[in-house]
């Protein structure tokens, strides 16, 4: 008997000694690092790739401010960006204020060993039902989020990290999106209709999924910008 | 050479060719002014699919876009004051009882019908030129150039401000054919007419009727859509798609080309035969 009480003792330093934090101060320990990050201008380069969007890669100055204030500038070009909840920052995928968070397990992301989180926020008003977080304990980051919002669907953030581990800010984030269907009258439109072969327009209302991919090419960190910077044109 | 000279003569120097120049520039203006005015939330309308789910920032109202919805309004305008020129050719000249005149110069039938058919040609150049200074160039003027959204049915099209004007330059290009195709069958209208009248409201009623036919896509007129001229007609559009369909452009010019080649030689075969009391 007293050889089994000894046995689950060890079990258990084991299992401690596993993990260097429980779920909940892990998940705390990467906001504060995230959090970190008051604000950021970086020089980017955005594809979208959504079904009913033909855009080029755009490239521009992104402006960001803690907690959810962006804006791509695009010298007089337009820009397009993710509505509010569905903001590309991570400071806006993870939520804030008190939090539930759930131990889901360990994976592996490239080949890279992560703990995942289930985080459910207890502020309603955030926009966020459920995030799901795989991060890498030794560097402290989080390498993909799964936000499962109240009105804009399923949002899945990739993030790689390089160049600019040290400021913990990634060179490329891939954002998976859910998007509506886009439909104008044709009567308005008046398309030269010899253009969308009917095979390509089944498969448009099929693909459902939008991937927006921004790759930064540099950062300046918390350099203190204004909120003027945010107040630009909007249509 | 002589001849072509005379007929432009005669096109230009009636006060009425000018209106159709009016016409084009006070729709250009008007459109212009209301984009000033309340641009923004006309775009907002038909962006609202967009909006939903994402900002979209910058100057959208730019002289690209504003040029693109006025040339998309005048659509349906432009043949009409084609067909105010080519319509007359023939047939202002039997109302006129100068036909007859014109014909005892030592020229053929052919040979007339062709230079009334390069002088409204020549007409219809000079309208889309001046459709190109007023729509293109005074809205560049006015808003500043900028990155052109192109809201199709099922598709968000944005092109780059570098990437446009070529654009515009080939759409003006395959107006002016298309245009010619609308002057050739006004002119094969106008050699069976003897007042203006009848060839300039038929070219129109063409124009409507078919026009409405292209964009019912019905399966009952899925047969004849492919070979409506109408149809055709707004290839210029897809010089402002991506990736551009030159394939289907190339097909619309040249179902164009034939258009204008049959109705030409309608026109000469018809005038030919045709017994000329006035």
């Amino acid at each position: 008997m007293r050889r089994f009480w000894l046995l689950v003792l060890a079990l258990l330093f084991l299992q401690g000694s596993v993990y260097a934090y429980d779920a909940e101060q892990l998940y705390y320990k990467l906001r504060d690092k995230v959090l970190l990050v008051k604000d950021y201008t970086a020089d980017v380069k955005m594809k979208v790739d959504i079904t009913y969007m033909r855009i080029p890669m755009l490239q521009g100055k992104l402006y960001f401010k803690a907690p959810n204030k962006m804006r791509m500038e695009r010298k007089g070009g337009i820009s397009i960006l993710p509505r509010k909840n569905v903001n590309l920052t991570l400071n806006n995928l993870i939520p804030n204020g008190k939090v539930t968070v759930i131990d889901a397990g360990i994976g592996t992301i490239n080949g890279k060993a992560v703990r995942i989180l289930k985080v459910i926020p207890e502020d309603e008003a955030s926009g966020i039902v459920l995030s799901k977080i795989w991060i890498d304990e030794t560097a402290m980051l989080a390498l993909r989020t799964e936000t499962t919002t109240q009105n804009e669907g399923t949002v899945i953030m990739d993030l790689e990290f390089g160049k600019f581990l040290k400021y913990s800010l990634p060179d490329k984030v891939t954002i998976t999106m859910d998007v509506k269907e886009y439909k104008l009258p044709k009567g308005i439109t008046m398309d030269y209709s010899e253009v969308t072969p009917s095979a390509a327009k089944d498969e448009k209302v099929k693909n459902k999924k939008g991937v927006i991919e921004i790759h930064y090419l540099s950062y300046a960190v918390n350099t203190g910008l204004s909120d003027a910077v945010f107040k630009g044109e909007e249509e | 050479m002589r001849l072509l000279s005379i007929e432009l003569y005669k096109i230009f120097k009636r006060p009425r060719t000018y209106i159709s120049f009016g016409i084009v520039t006070a729709t250009a203006l008007i459109f212009q002014l209301a984009m000033m005015s309340g641009g923004r939330e006309f775009f907002k309308f038909g962006m609202q699919n967009i909006t939903e789910q994402f900002d979209v920032q910058g100057s959208i109202i730019n002289g690209y876009l504003v040029a693109y919805l006025i040339l998309q309004s005048l659509l349906i305008q432009i043949p009409l004051l084609v067909a105010l020129v080519a319509g007359d050719a023939l047939a202002g000249e039997a109302n006129m009882g100068t036909l007859r005149l014109v014909l005892t110069k030592p020229i053929t039938r052919v040979q007339l019908v062709m230079i009334k058919f390069i002088a409204s040609s020549v007409y219809t150049v000079a309208l889309i030129v001046w459709l190109a200074v007023v729509a293109l160039f005074l809205s560049l003027l006015i808003f500043g150039a900028g990155d052109m959204i192109n809201l199709k049915s099922e598709t968000f099209v944005m092109l780059l401000k570098d990437d446009v004007m070529w654009r515009y330059i080939c759409a003006f290009g395959f107006a002016c054919l298309a245009m010619t195709t609308i002057a050739s069958l006004s002119l094969f209208l106008s050699a069976f007419a003897d007042n203006s009248i009848g060839p300039i409201i038929s070219t129109m009623g063409i124009v409507v009727v078919l026009t409405i036919l292209s964009n019912l896509e019905l399966p009952l007129f899925d047969a004849i859509n492919p070979y409506l001229f109408t149809k055709h007609m707004i290839g210029w559009k897809g010089f402002f798609d991506n990736p551009v369909p030159y394939a289907a452009i190339g097909k619309s010019a040249l179902v164009l080309v034939v258009y204008t080649v049959g109705f030409l030689g309608g026109t000469t075969f018809y005038f030919n035969k045709k017994d000329i009391n006035s």
